[in-house]
Order: structure tokens, then C-alpha cells, then sequence
């Protein structure tokens, strides 16, 4: 099944035309999306570091997780709610742009990891988990993530 | 000051980095991937400071053992932010947001030496209290608000049409 008919509504819809009409709704959604990305990466980071052993050490791993969840969370919604009406004005420059579907695999990839495995891990005995794990998990978190922000930046530079 | 910037603009290693086709990509995107690490650790710092947030650590902890990746953040951001402003200095000469951005990053300086300054000098007395004293609380948010608009604006540096009448009277070209 092709999404292109979806996009091409996304493409077409009057919310579209209205963000594409309005000089500063872009400009105003852009910059929001950058403010709740930097709060979602330091609270994706900051247990990220703690996983490779570094950070916040004197807590333990689950407190440090605890803390950050919200943050995590309310940075993610800013995020999906910012990022909307870009994707939808620019529907087809997003459907036609490999790093748009980069970005979005590595987005459900990178989400998936932190509410299940990286989640679950944050929340069992760090000595039972052993030294190897939570560096490979925090590892992984880490360049999956970095993968999503390079895909993310390349699609207004690059398509 | 406009002929500094024309002196730097017309130097090889300017023009070098203003041809290449990758350069900007790649300057643009590790920039970027700078920002998210120093000011979302700042903000995690920040978020503590305010009593918001993680207030499981102690304010010392989080102020000492998020510096040394702040500051790997910031290098990131600093290096890849002059090679941008060295590979086209014209255009951000004649640019609002870039002017009102290098504001704000002095403002979140002296917010930071302020608090380091007066505040933070008592910090053994309220290390570990979730709801720190007014002068930290202040400090936080400030910090929180200054980053903010130094990122706002710094996007806005793309818009360089969408500025105040007044700026566009001065007639700066780039």
C-alpha cells in the first residue's frame, strides 16, 4: 500500500494552504519544535549517560529514569505536535525525501527502544544487569537518536 | 567592523567552505547535534536549579557531573558555529537574529556568573533540597528563558526577511 494518496491529502488539505499562507505560523513552529527537541534530548541523554556509567552516578539508574520520564514525554508531545504542521504543508517534499523516511524509521525505532527495553532496563538491578548492557543500551539510544536529529536537519537541507 | 567581516569573506578558506557542497550540510547538522546536547543538559541542569525536575540528585551532582558533556556540547557548538559564520560572514553581517542571538548568549554568560557568583556560594546549605532557594530558582528559569530564545533565534537566522522595519532601514547588505 502506497502512502502517496495520504500525503498527497495532507498535501492538499485546507490547513495546509492556511500554514503555507500565514508568514510567521512556519517560522513559529519550527522554533518550538527546536525548544522541545533540546528538552527531549537532554532527558533522552541524561539517563542515556547514566546507562554508560557517567552522569549522574550517585543516584541510582532507576531514580535518574524517573526523574527524566516526564520530561522525556512532554518534550516528545511538543515534539509530535510541532512537528505536524510542517510535515503536512510540505506533505510532498516529506513523502519524495529519503532522510523524511530515515528520520521516521529511526523515530519508531529509537521510541520503541525507550518504552520497552530501555525502560525496563532502567528499572532493574543494576547489579544484576552487569557492567555490558546498560553501555551497549545507552550506546544504542544514543545513535539511533543522533541518527533521527541528522535525518531531521538534512530534509530541509538536502531535498 | 563591516570590513572585518569582508576581510574573512574573501579569504580562501572562506570562500572554500561557501563552494563546497557538503560543507554546509555538515556544519548546519553538527550543529544541531551540538545544541541538543549542550542545551538539553543545560536545561536538565536548569529544570533542577528551577526545583522542577530531578530532584532525586543532589544540585551539586548534577551541576558537576553534566559539565564535562556540557562543555563537549558547547565545543561542538562553538567550532561548528564560527566555521558557518567564518564560511559566510556577509550574510550574517547584514543579519537581525544573528546580532540578537550573540545578545542573548552573553545574557545566559552573565546570568550564569551571577548565580555562580552570589547564590551558589550557599549551595552546601540547600544541596539536597528539592525546592532550592529563590536566587537559584530565578537563576534556573532565567537560564531556561535566555538558552530558549538564543535557540529561537538561532533558527530565525533562516528568516532573515521576517525582521523589524527599523533593522531593514539601516540598510546593512550583506
Amino acid at each position: 500500500m502506497s502512502l502517496q494518496p495520504f500525503f498527497l491529502w495532507m498535501q492538499e488539505h485546507a490547513f495546509s494552504a492556511y500554514i503555507l499562507n500565514e508568514t510567521w505560523f512556519s517560522p513559529i513552529v519550527q522554533v518550538m519544535h527546536l525548544i522541545a527537541l533540546a528538552v527531549f534530548a537532554g532527558a533522552i541523554l541524561v539517563v542515556d549517560l547514566r546507562l554508560l556509567g557517567v552522569g549522574l552516578t550517585r543516584v541510582p539508574l532507576s531514580k535518574v529514569a524517573e526523574d527524566a520520564m516526564p520530561w522525556m514525554v512532554w518534550g516528545l508531545v511538543a515534539l509530535l505536535i510541532t512537528g505536524w504542521p510542517s510535515v503536512m504543508s510540505t506533505a510532498m517534499k516529506q513523502y519524495y525525501s529519503p532522510f523524511f523516511w530515515w528520520k521516521m524509521e529511526l523515530l519508531v525505532l529509537g521510541l520503541i527502544f525507550a518504552f520497552t527495553v530501555r525502560r525496563r532496563m532502567a528499572r532493574m538491578d543494576e547489579a544484576t544487569l552487569g557492567p555490558v548492557w546498560p553501555k551497549a543500551a545507552g550506546m544504542f539510544s544514543i545513535a539511533v537518536w543522533t541518527g533521527v536529529a541528522v535525518g531531521a536537519r538534512l530534509i530541509g537541507l538536502l531535498s | 567592523m563591516r570590513s572585518w567581516f569582508e576581510w574573512v569573506g574573501a579569504m580562501e578558506s572562506s570562500v572554500g567552505l561557501r563552494e563546497s557542497l557538503n560543507a554546509y550540510p555538515i556544519m548546519l547538522t553538527s550543529h544541531v547535534i551540538g545544541m541538543c546536547m549542550f542545551a538539553g543538559l543545560i536545561m536538565m541542569m536548569d529544570v533542577r536549579l528551577a526545583g522542577l525536575g530531578n530532584r532525586s540528585s543532589a544540585i551539586t551532582q548534577v551541576q558537576a557531573r553534566l559539565f564535562p558533556w556540557q562543555m563537549v556540547g558547547f565545543a561542538i557548538s562553538i567550532v561548528t558555529g564560527l566555521l558557518l559564520l567564518w564560511s559566510d560572514p556577509m550574510r550574517f553581517y547584514s543579519n537581525f537574529y544573528f546580532w540578537l542571538k550573540n545578545l542573548l548568549l552573553v545574557a545566559a554568560g552573565v546570568n550564569m556568573w551571577i548565580f555562580h557568583a552570589t547564590t551558589y556560594q550557599t549551595v552546601d546549605q540547600w544541596d539536597n533540597d528539592p525546592s532550592p532557594p529563590f536566587g537559584a530558582k530565578l537563576a534556573g528559569v532565567l537560564s531556561i528563558a535566555f538558552w530558549s530564545a538564543v535557540i529561537v533565534v538561532g533558527r530565525m537566522i533562516a528568516y532573515q526577511d521576517l525582521v523589524p522595519q527599523w533593522w531593514r532601514d539601516l540598510g546593512l547588505r550583506g
